[in-house]
């Protein structure tokens, strides 16, 4: 009897086992194998050597270096002090909700809105002219395209402070985490601490570390990033990433090898930040010491409103919590810069003709919606890719979060984070030799892997928290209760791990639809999508157009988020049982 | 003529339309533990919680709690005062020591700043030995036992030389036999003190000798 029971729960763990291996191997070996192909070509050392010969590499290197890491540096600190105030007034949660919007929109849709706000014709300066510059046709001004790289840096830092806002918050979410630091924080105030330094001594410390990983994917992407800075990036010379994408595009072997050397020298510079990001010592002081002066002033009050009673003296005191209003300030600023930019989007797909100081367009048109509703390929083409790989991500990570032992997770864990950190251009080398190796490139399932590849780690990181804060003992009471493993999968964990499943799944989408350098190098250029046609038509200055398909490279993620949070919406009980 | 030590005067303290506690209340000595008891959900740690002044911070299901009624502290009213300017020490059931500190620094983090640096080492190092941990300054607080650490949390609240404290169960996670050497030593620290001090728990024999007890009723008041 008891032999029995054992050989049958030695057979289930080997299927185990097996499901497992299977599970890490299916995205391991695309990994692996990319990062193995791109290794070769970008150690050439002759083209190292041309490289290096370049007049315009360097110069294009520093400029590259420079918008990351001041672009970096705000969104970290913008980002700290907006989870300083989120934490302290409790508005976290509800700026969580608004959240989904924000990070929907794709760079490519930002870069294209601030194009619109801040070149030479656009809205800012129409805003003011005659009346106060006296231009009667736009200056001869290099607001967007600026050599200094102040665009990109103005659009990477609206983009990527609502990323880090997100893993904070996720963090926050976790019920065990925020029972614990709201009590360490209310205990540090009871041992003489004001509001924002009990915040920034004992909280931000601990925040902070954990938001280490997300910071490097913010300034790795800001060093490989190529759509933005096609589109507002500066031009003479473009940054590294530009120039290294211009080289592989190039109809020379020469200049395509120098190309892939050029995203090998881009990967250095990753490697370097995430040596000093992940262990310098000092970085670490810099990244918890630098933020705390933003964290703590302005100093930020505890929502506690008080009134004396009708009565008068002597009171008793009613003590209530407060929302606080005036705490909406930065996190209102971020808000309107967002929807600023929605509404020049909108503005600018039903522009007509639109001499330059009027503030308003002379004609309006749906000439570019009506082009955008004919073009039924590159809406399948977007929506069907985001579909596939989102949902293929979403599978995975159910599967292998469920499945997976905890040494195994974490030694994968790092390799399925890479995408998000090594530059884009460096994955699409590489997945465009594992794609020709296997007569992959130019076909669906090719483009479908290397979308899934990019989603995988936002997808991941969205569930795990998630699956983590699932108390593992309602498996041991399902189990109790005669109830199989699919059974407490089905009835139990996942309609509780609903909002954060639709959530990441929303994600994924969302990140595939503003796939651009794979969609256009492993689909061969054969794969029209919302997003190559974006990028391309504001290379060539199509006011309308291009608006229209930023717009709806945002609306189609949105319409997903809404969906996702319609569908993971929590059980509404009664609130009495009367 | 003024009252020396705590006073707590309970209007109510609820949340939304349920209220859990509605006129109470105690005052207690400069010196003497006082017990209060009462069932789970009877609010004791959001009674504790609005004496301290972090009412603000918690939140339970995000909906905002409400207390009415005035806390005095020697006579003075300190109802309206933020938790960092009223000097009422807490320690929690879970120790809560700072994961990102040693135990020396978090016993640092709880002296007054304006010490000159030499005279707060001193303070810390004469503060672990009596806590029986004079070479565990360094240590992770993760490494800690669970008696060791209701140790440091309970000195750490001390060296803020609080004007009250406020003990939530905070022998519930020691065995017997620490329970009551913890005991004898707490209620020893304050008396020597001879700061007024509330305790909550769910154990009788937590109750100190000849010491008063407190008891709150479970209001069911639900509205709906």
């Amino acid at each position: 009897m008891l032999l029995a029971n054992l050989s049958l729960t030695a057979r289930r763990s080997v299927s185990h086992r097996l499901a497992v291996i299977f599970f890490a191997l299916i995205v391991s070996v695309p990994i692996a194998w990319a990062l193995f192909a791109v290794a070769g070509q970008a150690l050439d050392s002759a083209a190292l050597h041309a490289l290096w010969q370049q007049p315009q590499a360097r110069s294009a290197l520093a400029l590259s270096v420079w918008t990351a890491l001041v672009s970096g540096v705000l969104a970290w600190l913008t980002a700290a002090r907006l989870l300083a105030i989120g934490f302290v007034h409790q508005t976290l949660m509800r700026w969580m909700q608004h959240l989904p919007a924000l990070l929907a929109t794709p760079h490519a849709a930002m870069a294209i809105a601030l194009v619109l706000w801040l070149s030479p014709s656009g809205w800012l300066l129409r805003l003011v002219s005659p009346t106060l510059t006296g231009f009667q046709s736009p200056p001869d001004w290099s607001t967007t395209q600026d050599p200094w790289g102040l665009g990109l840096i103005l659009a990477l830092w609206l983009k990527e402070v609502p990323f880090l806002l997100w893993i904070g918050a996720t963090q926050l979410r976790r019920d065990d985490i925020r029972r614990r630091w709201q009590s360490e924080y209310g205990l540090a105030q009871t041992l003489g601490y004001p509001p924002s330094a009990a915040f920034a001594r004992v909280v931000w410390p601990q925040l902070a570390l954990t938001l280490r990983w997300p910071l490097l994917a913010v300034v790795a992407y800001g060093l490989g990033v190529v759509d933005m800075a096609l589109i507002l990036g500066p031009t003479t010379p473009p940054t590294f990433a530009v120039l290294s994408w211009q080289w592989l595009g190039d109809a020379n072997v020469a200049q395509q090898a120098m190309g892939a050397v050029a995203a090998g020298v881009l990967t250095g510079c990753v490697a370097l930040m995430a040596a000093l990001i992940m262990y310098g010592r000092a970085t670490r002081w810099l990244l918890v010491r630098g933020a705390m002066a933003v964290v703590q002033w302005p100093p930020l009050t505890t929502p506690v409103s008080l009134a004396t009673s009708a009565h008068g003296v002597p009171p008793p005191w009613t003590v209530r919590a407060k929302r606080y209003s005036h705490s909406y300030g930065l996190w209102a600023a971020l808000l309107v810069a967002y929807l600023l930019s929605w509404f020049a989007l909108a503005v600018g797909s039903v522009s007509g003709l639109w001499p330059f100081p009027h503030v308003w367009p002379a004609q309006w048109t749906m000439g570019a919606w009506q082009q955008v509703g004919r073009s039924t390929a590159t809406l399948w083409n977007t929506f069907a890719l985001a579909l596939a790989s989102a949902t293929f991500c979403m599978a995975w990570c159910m599967a292998w979060l469920e499945l997976a032992p905890r040494a195994w997770h974490a030694a994968l864990r790092p390799w399925l984070l890479l995408p998000m950190v090594l530059p884009a251009i460096v994955w699409v080398i590489g997945l465009y030799s594992v794609a020709l190796f296997v007569r992959l490139e130019g076909q669906w399932l090719g483009l479908i892997g290397a979308h899934a590849v990019m989603v995988l780690p936002y997808v991941l990181l969205a569930l795990e928290p998630a699956y983590q804060s699932v108390d593992a003992r309602q498996g041991a009471v399902a189990a109790s209760l005669g109830r199989s493993r699919w059974a407490y999968l089905f009835a139990v964990k996942w309609p509780q791990l609903m909002p954060a499943l639709m959530a990441a799944w929303a994600i994924g989408f969302a990140v595939s639809v503003a796939q651009y350098l794979p969609t256009l190098y492993v689909g061969a250029g054969r794969f029209d999508t919302v997003t190559t046609e974006a990028v391309t038509l504001a290379a060539n200055g199509q006011r309308t157009f291009m608006s229209a398909y930023a717009a709806l490279q945002m609306l189609l993620p949105i319409a997903i988020f809404w969906l996702a949070s319609v569908m993971g919406r929590p059980r509404q009980f009664a609130r009495s049982a009367s | 003529m003024t009252t020396q030590g705590l006073q707590v005067n309970t209007v109510s303290l609820g949340q939304g339309a349920r209220t859990w506690i509605r006129d109470d209340a105690f005052s207690v000595a400069p010196g003497e533990v006082l017990t209060i008891m009462g069932p789970s959900g009877s609010g004791k740690s959001s009674l504790l919680a609005a004496i301290a002044g972090t009412l603000g911070n918690v939140s339970v299901d995000l909906e905002p709690l409400t207390f009415v009624g005035d806390v005095r502290l020697h006579s003075q009213v300190i109802t309206h005062l933020p938790a960092h300017q009223r000097g009422i020490g807490l320690v929690y059931q879970e120790a809560l020591l700072f994961a990102h500190m040693t135990v020396a620094e978090n016993l640092l983090f709880a002296v007054p700043q304006r010490m000159p640096r030499v005279e707060r080492a001193a303070t810390i190092q004469a503060a672990l030995t009596e806590i029986e941990l004079a070479d565990f300054g360094d240590r992770d607080p993760g490494t800690l036992s669970g008696g060791q650490r209701a140790r440091v949390a309970i000195m750490r609240a001390l060296l803020a030389k609080p004007k009250a404290i406020l003990l939530d169960e905070p022998f519930a996670q020691l065995d017997e036999t620490l329970r009551a050497q913890m005991r004898a030593w707490v209620y020893a620290q304050v008396n020597a003190r001879g700061i007024p001090a509330v305790l909550v728990t769910h154990d009788r024999r937590d109750i100190p000798a000849s010491g008063r007890v407190h008891t709150l009723q479970r209001e069911a008041t639900h509205v709906g």
